[in-house]
């Protein structure tokens, strides 16, 4: 037990802030699972809701990797995420014009290897440029996506989408949807450790160089082009997971969520949750969605209705008041980046005055005062 | 000043680690660099000073592989590096700093120290997964060395500082620092001692010549006189992006062209 709540206190929760910050949102959990004891929410409605932002976290996650890490401006999200789903639905639904049925590994594994093919062809003739060009090749390969998943109906099944995609899982004890959720919680552990990994280290080192300097890191010997194609590599492949499990958890899908839109919001998780922060990303993606899908019931609450306005609609201005206030009361978003990108395990031992005794251990803990993860 | 006046670098060393030939770059119109072939031998402060718009900063940034030339050559330790990309260079042994250093953000100074050392295990995916220990073994002693280099450059106390907190000399001599790290065969430092305090130049003086007496060879922008005067020898002077000549500190001091190239002299 005091092993876990060191690790809150740790690596978590940081300071007072974030301790407010964290008991919201522990405060939001608790009125969500009383409502769901309460009768008020349908169980079956929560847990695809936490799918749903376990999704999203995915996303966040794959785009902090590109644009928290390496600056790398990526405004094909909705792409990589709708690549995903696409490998996923058209290898996996018996009724997809493939028409293959096979067993949802496939689904997962063709999503990983054609995003990363595409992050790669995308990347040769944009990341030895300056930055921009990749904000706009990425821009451009977005619409082209959409408009080649829309047309080429033979293939895609167009705008009347695949339905008929099976459930993940489906012989676990547990309903669909607790499946599911469960299924996104692992998801997002085992890409969360990978990352927390990776980005302590050297590796994560050079891409913050890269990202405040490029010019730096080449003088100081760094081949950054090899560097931002793999940051570009891993953060697609991460979306485009998110994409296939999509697939999965809606059981249909149709081009009308490849658009721009889904990109900025994911952009909007990462801003919001700290740029560069894996526990922002995830906590801005949870916010995000908490927004967009809280706001449909605004108009059912009894004094909104009095007031005859429809207020769902306004769901969008919501957050960008949210933004604005974060902007200013908490410029580096809700749980910015805290810690130095040193390998936990060299730490130990070699800082001055009171190093934690903590595990050696890549993962484990560091010092205090250090901090530990991001 | 006519073209005879320009006599060129000294071409005949024994031990080069640099060495340019014919290195030629305009910019549309403007010759930036015309015809530079300078040697750098090894164990030597060697300045390079010029009056503004003399193209020190373009030969640096030619010689360092951030520029394209458009003819001419480059090679270090003898092997030709004109075709290699900054960051190959940089492995070969020629190392730059920046006139300007950009602050790196939300890194602290032993972070933004341990970028130096390299290429380091640490820096490929695979092994941090593969070979975890051979990582921490080797990040464990560029801590270590990242401790002693600051404290002997005296500002071991700034180990645990926001980057971005720093003067700009302190950011000047982390950067001193850190290049040193890339256990380089020649440091290109583009003007140490730029918009740094009188005491904090001093300092950055002696650790260049402790560092030098060590062996480390060092080719020096500087516009600050009395500083490069004292530090450098030779000193190569660079006017109208062409090598004006190269001598002693005394030579050049009392070279009237390079008087006439400073003082903008009114012509044969």
């Amino acid at each position: 037990m005091s092993a876990v709540s060191s690790w809150v206190s740790e690596t978590l929760v940081r300071d007072a802030t974030e301790r407010r910050i964290f008991a919201v949102l522990g405060l939001i959990t608790v009125l969500l699972v009383a409502g769901v004891f309460a009768g008020v929410i349908g169980p079956r409605f929560l847990l695809f809701q936490i799918a749903l932002v376990g999704m999203y976290a995915l996303l966040s996650l794959g785009l902090n990797v590109q644009w928290g890490y390496a600056g790398l401006i990526n405004f094909s999200v909705a792409a990589f995420w709708g690549i995903g789903a696409y490998c996923a639905a058209l290898l996996t639904a018996p009724n997809s014009p493939l028409g293959l049925g096979l067993h949802p590994v496939f689904g997962f594994l063709a999503a990983i290897v054609v995003s990363a093919l595409i992050a790669v062809l995308i990347g040769i003739p944009t990341l030895r440029l300056r930055e921009d060009y990749l904000a706009i090749a990425s821009l451009g390969l977005a619409e082209v996506i959409r408009a080649i998943i829309l047309n080429e109906r033979r293939w895609t099944a167009g705008s009347s989408g695949i339905s008929g995609i099976p459930n993940l899982m489906s012989w676990l004890p547990l309903t669909d949807a607790a499946t599911t959720a469960a299924i996104v919680v692992v998801l997002i552990a085992v890409v969360y450790l990978f990352l927390r990994r990776v980005h302590r280290s050297p590796w994560g080192r050079v891409l913050r160089t890269i990202r405040s300097d490029e010019d730096l890191a080449k003088a100081l010997g760094k081949d950054t082009y090899r560097f931002k194609m793999q940051a570009f590599v891993i953060g697609s492949v991460i979306m485009a997971v998110a994409g296939a499990f999509y697939a999965h958890l809606n059981l249909y899908i149709d081009p009308s969520d490849l658009v721009p839109l889904t990109t900025f919001y994911i952009w909007i998780a990462v801003i919001l949750g700290g740029t560069g922060s894996n526990r922002g990303a995830v906590v801005g993606a949870a916010v995000v969605i908490a927004i967009r899908e809280g706001t449909r019931f605004l108009n059912d609450i009894g004094f909104i209705q009095t007031l005859g306005i429809d207020l769902a609609p306004l769901r969008l201005l919501f957050v960008g008041g949210l933004i604005i206030l974060i902007m200013r009361f908490r410029q580096d978003g809700l749980l910015p980046p805290k810690d130095e990108l040193i390998w936990p395990a060299a730490r130990d031992g070699s800082r001055s005055g009171g190093a934690s005794p903590s595990s050696a251990a890549p993962d484990g803990g560091t010092a205090p005062n250090g901090g530990d993860d991001r | 000043m006519n073209d005879d006046a320009y006599e060129g670098a000294r071409l005949d060393k024994d031990d080069v680690v640099l060495k340019t030939t014919g290195l030629e770059k305009a910019f549309g119109g403007l010759v930036a660099t015309d015809d530079v072939s300078i040697e750098v031998d090894r164990g030597t402060i060697t300045g390079m000073i010029g009056p503004n718009g003399a193209g020190k900063s373009t030969l640096f940034n030619l010689i360092s592989g951030f520029y394209e030339n458009d003819a001419g050559h480059v090679t270090v330790n003898g092997e030709e590096v004109t075709d290699l990309e900054p960051h190959e260079r940089a492995r070969k042994g020629l190392v730059r700093t920046f006139q300007t250093p950009r602050r790196l953000e939300g890194m602290s100074v032993r972070e933004a120290m341990l970028v130096g050392p390299g290429p380091q295990k640490g820096e490929s995916v695979f092994s941090l997964f593969f070979s975890g220990s051979d990582v921490t073994e080797e990040e464990r002693a560029n801590i270590e060395q990242t401790r002693e280099l600051l404290e002997r450059f005296e500002i071991g106390h700034l180990i645990d500082q926001p980057s971005t907190d720093l003067s700009g000399g302190q950011m000047k001599l982390v950067e001193l620092a850190r290049a040193f790290t890339t256990d380089p065969d020649i440091l290109l430092l583009d003007e140490p001692v730029a918009g740094v305090n009188p005491t904090l130049a001093n300092d950055i003086k002696r650790f260049i010549r402790e560092l030098n007496e060590e062996g480390q060879t060092f080719l020096i922008i500087e516009h600050d006189m009395p500083f490069i005067m004292d530090l450098a020898d030779p000193i190569i002077v660079l006017d109208q992006g062409k090598v004006l000549m190269e001598g002693s500190p005394d030579e050049v001091r009392s070279d009237d062209r390079v008087i006439e190239a400073y003082l903008g002299g009114a012509g044969p």
